[in-house]
């Protein structure tokens, strides 16, 4: 009986197959493409996205790979596969501080042709300049986002002070509700200040707010050591980290660091454009409805500054399918996906014409707010070696805000060196 | 007798090359790599052969020596206390008593578990805003909870209490076998003789579970010495480089900086540390068995 059965079953199995493998010689031919990406904040909206493209190109098959949300994580995983001409992957999503390194290694795909620069100027001109190498590009903008500076708006009206303009206001305004506030749990300042990626993206934005910066790309000039950049790393370290902040926030990310805000413990904090539709969700935040944001603090006489950041597309220099992949691409950065991904998933869109849209205008004012901001926010030193720089900054950075007793100027100074010392490697290519 | 011989080595080839493909292709490469320059990111330097450079400069690395430090501190630490702890454990598994059977299984979950579960497990317990640590310390004054992972000194330390906690027991097991194949005859003559405890256990059973006791610190020191995945859940390095232990640096060279030549002459040197160890120590219990069968 038993034997019978398992017959049976095999049977069943073949035919199964059998006619599986008929079938998918009867269909007509369609084409498949990767698409590489990390696991989003909102996948509904992308979910949304890739179906409405589904409808639009019959022919073309979207398949999804996700990666780790961490950008490092998903840059191990996705250079692995490029170093190896892996085919498999057609299109992929790329980090801000990553074209210049995608393009030299010969992993992304030359797309001047297919983007040409009267397409190019309907973008935002940073994102746009992000995505290119030797005046070539190699990414088109899907969103973009820099650091923004969001506050407890009830808390400053009840004790009538404005947002603060300087990183001295916001602290002597902190020590003045913390004192009338008589929480032991609420602090001045919640920000993103672990040993990763994140760090050097804050710390960035102290620095250029004091005039200084991580290095000169047209003068090949470490600025990292430099008077303005130490003050405001001392100032980080002395006034930041365990006071204005709690200890803590060197272990955080952004969402530890939004989770201190929207519980309410923090009255100033950090954060990309995504954290504004997540601090006013109700479901997900104690102090929804009454979240303010505007510009990041500056020190005295400096102006404020915001580290860009975002994502651009590229396409695999190995795929097989680049035609469906730049189809796929215009179809997620057209004005209707933009908007899409800015209502629904709160990024921020990379074309002009999407921030005069009136649903936009209405429903997301904050953004329209940070257009000048957006458009001059500060890049990370575009490099093909970016990830070799960005791992010393962190080394730096964490260390120069932690070790109190480590004296900063010879610390900047070693930093610098060993900068100075990639930076040659970098040169030794171009000879 | 040739024959014979050749007839051997045709079985043993399919597990020899396996071995080769799995083991000895890939430390092969390594090598190799470690004497080229190899950067991901820069391909038009080619893969130049540079003989030493990259061992020149990781011997000058003062961020290679740091981690050194760092993994040989963790080493130390936590294989001492395996051993302390596996042996009370195998002790007390080793007595009858009602529950025994719950309590081995119970000592052995913690070993059962990947370490990047348990790694993510402590990241949660000693969180700084809903930690259980900082729970049991200091109950509802979530003011004075202590962000464990945020001093360099305790973010080390939280990273080898986890070591402790999940591979104690798997040192307690090497032990346990050690103390089951002593027979319970000597114990018993010992106590009629009119041996205590403390004497029974100082002339009887630790001279006798001692091969088993090097057996397992060879396996704790070398197994130690791979650090990885607790320093990248729980830490990623920080901060301030606390945690960055050799193995982690050497895969942030390797795959997060794409520098290929540099983060292999890292892999070839914990290779050959642990290999050093492992001829060692391999030695010293060799000579113990040996002893304790005489």
């Amino acid at each position: 009986m038993k034997r019978l059965l398992s017959g049976i079953a095999v049977c069943g199995i073949l035919i199964l197959w059998g006619s599986w493998i008929c079938g998918a010689a009867a269909e007509p031919k369609t084409t498949e493409i990767v698409f590489l990406t990390w696991k989003p904040g909102q996948p509904e909206a992308w979910d949304k996205l890739i179906a409405r493209f589904h409808e639009k190109h019959p022919r073309i098959t979207v398949k999804r790979q996700v990666s780790p949300h961490s950008s490092t994580e998903y840059h191990a995983i996705i250079t692995q596969r490029l170093k190896n001409k892996d085919a498999s992957v057609d299109v992929f999503l790329m980090d801000v501080v990553w074209p210049p390194e995608f393009a030299n290694a010969g992993w992304a795909l030359d797309l001047t042709s297919r983007f040409p620069e009267a397409e190019q100027k309907k973008f935002l001109k940073g994102p746009v300049s992000a995505g290119t190498w030797q005046g070539k590009i190699y990414g088109v903008p899907c969103y973009l986002a820099a650091g923004l500076f969001y506050y407890r708006k009830d808390l400053l009206k009840k004790y009538h002070m404005a947002p603060p303009g300087t990183w001295s206001e916001m602290i002597q305004q902190g020590e003045v509700i913390l004192q009338e506030e008589k929480d032991p749990g609420l602090n001045i300042y919640s920000a993103q200040f672990k040993q990763y990626e994140g760090l050097v993206c804050n710390m960035l934005e102290f620095l250029r707010s004091n005039g200084g910066g991580i290095l000169d790309r047209n003068t090949g000039r470490v600025l990292l050591d430099r008077p303005p950049a130490l003050e405001a790393i001392g100032f980080v370290r002395d006034q930041i980290i365990g006071k204005a902040a709690p200890r803590g926030v060197v272990t955080y990310e952004e969402p530890e660091s939004l989770s201190l805000f929207t519980q309410g413990k923090a009255v100033f904090h950090r954060n990309w454009p995504y954290a504004w539709a997540v601090a006013n969700d109700p479901q997900k935040s104690a102090i929804s409805g009454k979240v303010g944001v505007g510009l990041l603090p500056a020190f005295k006489g400096h102006d404020h500054a915001a580290t860009l950041g975002g994502w651009h597309f590229g396409i695999n220099t190995f795929s097989r399918h680049p035609d469906a992949a730049w189809q796929f691409i215009c179809f997620m950065t057209s004005i209707e996906s933009q908007k899409t991904l800015a209502l629904e998933a709160g990024l921020a869109p990379t074309r002009k014409s999407v921030y005069e849209d009136p649903t936009i205008q209405q429903k997301m004012p904050h953004l329209i707010a940070f257009l000048p901001s957006f458009e001059k926010a500060a890049s990370r030193p575009p490099s093909p070696i970016y990830p070799m720089l960005s791992q010393e900054l962190q080394r730096f950075f964490s260390t120069a805000i932690i070790k109190k007793n480590v004296a900063l100027p010879s610390l900047a100074r070693t930093s610098a060196g060993r900068l100075k010392k990639l930076l040659a490697l970098e040169a030794m290519m171009a000879r | 007798m040739i024959r014979k011989n050749q007839f051997f080595l045709l079985l043993l080839l399919p597990a020899l090359s396996l071995l080769a493909l799995f083991i000895l292709a890939p430390v092969g490469q390594s090598f190799f790599l470690s004497f080229h320059r190899v950067i991901s990111g820069l391909p038009q330097l080619g893969e130049a052969m540079v003989g030493f450079e990259n061992y020149r400069d990781l011997f000058h690395d003062p961020i290679a020596h740091h981690s050194l430090w760092t993994t040989v501190i963790f080493v130390g630490v936590t294989t001492f206390f395996e051993l302390l702890i596996g042996l009370f454990l195998a002790l007390l598994m080793h007595n009858h008593f009602p529950g025994r059977g719950a309590l081995r299984a119970a000592v052995l979950i913690p070993w059962a578990i990947p370490t990047v579960v348990a790694a993510q497990m402590w990241r949660f317990l000693m969180n700084d805003a809903y930690g259980m640590l900082n729970y049991l310390a200091f109950g509802t004054e979530t003011a004075s909870y202590v962000p464990w992972l945020a001093y360099p000194a305790t973010a080390l330390g939280a990273i080898m209490l986890a070591d402790i906690w999940k591979t104690a027991s798997f040192a307690a097991l090497l032990i346990l076998a050690g103390l089951q194949v002593i027979p319970p005859e000597i114990h018993q003559a010992a106590r009629v003789e009119g041996a205590g405890t403390w004497r029974r256990f100082r002339h009887i059973t630790w001279p006798l579970i001692r091969p088993a006791v090097m057996v397992a610190l060879l396996f704790r020191t070398i197994d130690a010495f791979r650090v990885f995945d607790l320093a990248y859940v729980l830490t990623q390095g920080g901060p301030a480089d606390a945690t960055n232990v050799l193995q982690l640096y050497g895969y942030k060279k390797m795959f997060v900086e794409g520098w290929m030549g540099y983060g292999s002459a890292i892999s070839v040197c914990i290779f050959t540390m642990a290999l050093f160890l492992a001829v060692v120590y391999v030695r010293a219990v060799g000579r113990r068995l040996l002893e304790a069968r005489v």
